[in-house]
């Protein structure tokens, strides 16, 4: 108790040694209100979203895919003009200054965006150059990278031949060759599996120590609660959600048990199911979420027996039921009315011919 | 920035690009496999081109070889400048181009370097086809100011022309579609000029189409300085007018529809 009140005493003062302007603790770095983005003829991909990210700290940014993720991150980054809103990075607003912006970020696209024509060590040179590293310290940089990113064997190698992992890796030096203020990393580990997947977020972490402010974007649950300081659930174009994933799981205050249905004549199970369970005390809300009901209630456990009861007294089949402590996936339930897919959907490649291609440029 | 960045930029692109290029195997399939095909089997076949009432007189030489190096220039430079624009296309579809529009770069460097390595390749292959042309026994008439000016026609014609086909990947934004026009319109460029058939030789109709054919006044230019001693000026300018024409209308497309590519 001691120990830590004094080493809470002791930063708090450090960090007003630190930093003479009241603001720099907890500032935003990343300032956006009411950002619009609408896609020809009439998509409205982005759809008036406000959040701000703090400075040094790890934003996630939660949703399936189609939500606006990737929308959002180009216009930050000034890879896509937004229709209206604001976009301010570091005090650089992405209307009038889009070239300071790129000085001082990172990038690493959902899609990896590197050569496979090149080594790897090539594509690291190349960006070196692009970023107007001095010529005497990029050969030192590029070893250091090549070094964290645990590529040095397959350093000379074409890009091509690389696995998955490696060039999702390479892909994320590329962005931190500059030794960006902030990184922006959309879907970092979409595509790895589990044991390439936690070492990206150990690294990520471990930048983060050193001061780095990183944006990501993820469909992931697992990735957003367990790096993420703080998140926003995005859907349809709108922030549903925004706070820490700890305060997040809080506000659901509950255990929660999602129930389906088997097709056996009864119409509209849900709504039977609905009626049937308003008995039962302790229950503190039902809501209909896609494929069934999803329960709240304090100490669920105690209540599975009335639960399956009553609904058995209903003529209602269970097809389904999961009793869990509130996780985000039940965060995005509560807040969008449907469950987090998480599959995979290939990107298109390729188009008819002659057809623009539909991604922004 | 300084000026200094810009020419890293541009040439950090541009050495990209020619090392991409040099490690494809097409291209060396291109550069060099196509040509030899060429030689052999056009000067097989048509030999006896030479022999036709009139070749000596309107060409100045009685070999088709000589006549057809001109050609397999133009042929070769045509096919590698319609290819120039794929490149683009790769790059959005790999989102490699993301990654060069949010670098602190000049956007125009990524066009700059693209078409500087355009350049650099074209110059490597017409380089081939002259050694090659040299060891059949093909010379420069109009001596080594003749072979700096031939080169200088390949490069303009050729980075004219890649602002063709860029364009058409820039508007399309599909490799296909891209190479498809291009090979539907490299042949017909090709043998509705006077490239790899003296003018007077032509038959009427296709000589009445020749004389619009901006390709014909490439080979003019080219046959002249390989066939004929003493610089023909007025039709090596001409050459050069050609290309400056093209060339602003191609490459002011290209700037426009790249631009709008890379806008934000």
């Amino acid at each position: 108790m001691t120990a830590q009140a004094s080493t809470s005493v002791s930063k708090s003062r450090s960090a007003s040694i630190a930093s003479p302007r009241l603001t720099a603790e907890g500032d935003a770095i990343i300032h956006v209100e009411n950002l619009v983005k609408v896609y020809d003829p009439d998509i409205r991909a982005v759809d008036g979203i406000s959040f701000e990210v703090r400075r040094g700290e790890i934003f996630g940014f939660l949703g399936p895919n189609g939500a606006g993720k990737t929308t959002t991150i180009k216009v930050i980054t000034t890879l896509i003009k937004k229709t209206s809103g604001t976009a301010i990075v570091d005090g650089i607003d992405v209307d009038k200054d889009p070239a300071g912006i790129r000085k001082i970020i990172g990038y690493a696209a959902q899609e990896v965006g590197i050569d496979d024509e090149l080594t790897g060590r090539e594509n690291l040179r190349l960006q070196c150059a692009l970023y107007h590293l001095p010529k005497e310290e990029r050969d030192g940089r590029i070893s250091e990278m090549l070094k964290a990113i645990d590529l040095e064997e397959a350093a000379d190698r074409r890009a091509g031949t690389y696995s998955g992992g490696m060039r999702k890796r390479l892909d994320l030096a590329m962005a931190l060759i500059p030794h960006p203020k902030v990184l922006f990393l959309d879907e970092p580990t979409t595509g790895l599996d589990p044991q390439n997947r936690a070492a990206v977020w150990d690294y990520l972490r471990g930048l983060n120590e050193q001061g780095m402010t990183i944006f990501l974007t993820t469909q992931y649950m697992e990735e957003a609660d367990r790096l993420a300081d703080r998140l926003c659930i995005i859907d349809h174009g709108h922030i549903m959600a925004e706070g820490t994933p700890a305060s997040l799981k809080g506000s659901i205050g509950a255990d929660v048990v999602t129930l389906s249905f088997k097709e056996n004549g009864t119409p509209n199970p849900n709504a039977a199911a609905k009626a049937a369970l308003a008995r039962i005390h302790g229950i503190r809300e039902i809501q209909e979420v896609d494929g069934g009901i999803a329960i709240y209630a304090q100490d669920a456990p105690a209540l599975i027996q009335q639960i399956v009861l009553a609904l058995n007294d209903a003529h209602l089949d269970i097809a389904e039921l999961t009793l869990t402590h509130p996780t985000l996936d039940d965060v995005f339930m509560k807040y969008t009315g449907r469950k987090m897919r998480t599959e995979e959907v290939t990107p298109q490649r390729r188009t008819p011919w002659g057809a623009r291609r539909r991604r922004p440029m | 920035m300084s000026a200094g960045d810009f020419a890293g930029e541009v040439g950090s692109i541009a050495g990209r690009w020619i090392k991409k290029t040099l490690r494809r195997p097409p291209f060396l399939f291109f550069s060099l496999v196509q040509p030899v095909v060429w030689f052999v089997l056009f000067t097989a076949a048509f030999a006896s081109i030479a022999n036709i009432n009139g070749f000596k007189e309107s060409t100045g030489t009685s070999s088709y070889l000589v006549f057809f190096s001109g050609a397999v220039i133009i042929q070769t430079v045509l096919a590698s400048a319609m290819q120039s624009g794929v490149g683009f296309v790769t790059d959005m579809e790999s989102g490699f181009l993301d990654k060069l529009k949010v670098a602190p770069i000049r956007r125009s460097s990524i066009l700059l370097g693209k078409l500087l390595s355009d350049g650099a390749r074209i110059l490597l292959q017409t380089a081939v086809i002259l050694i090659l042309a040299f060891a059949l026994g093909v010379g420069i008439a109009t001596g080594l100011l003749g072979l700096v000016l031939l080169f200088a026609i390949a490069l303009g014609f050729g980075i004219a022309w890649s602002g063709i086909s860029t364009f058409i990947a820039l508007t399309t934004r599909n490799s296909e579609s891209t190479l498809m026009i291009s090979l539907l319109t490299t042949f017909p460029l090709l043998f509705l000029s006077t490239a790899v058939m003296p003018k007077p030789l032509l038959q009427d109709n296709v000589r009445a189409i020749a004389v619009y054919n901006p390709i014909t006044y490439i080979a003019d230019g080219l046959h002249g300085l390989i066939i004929t001693p003493g610089l023909d000026w007025p039709v090596v300018g001409f050459a050069f007018l050609i290309i400056g024409a093209v060339g602003f209308v191609t490459l002011s497309a290209t700037t426009t529809m790249f631009r709008r590519a890379v806008s934000t």
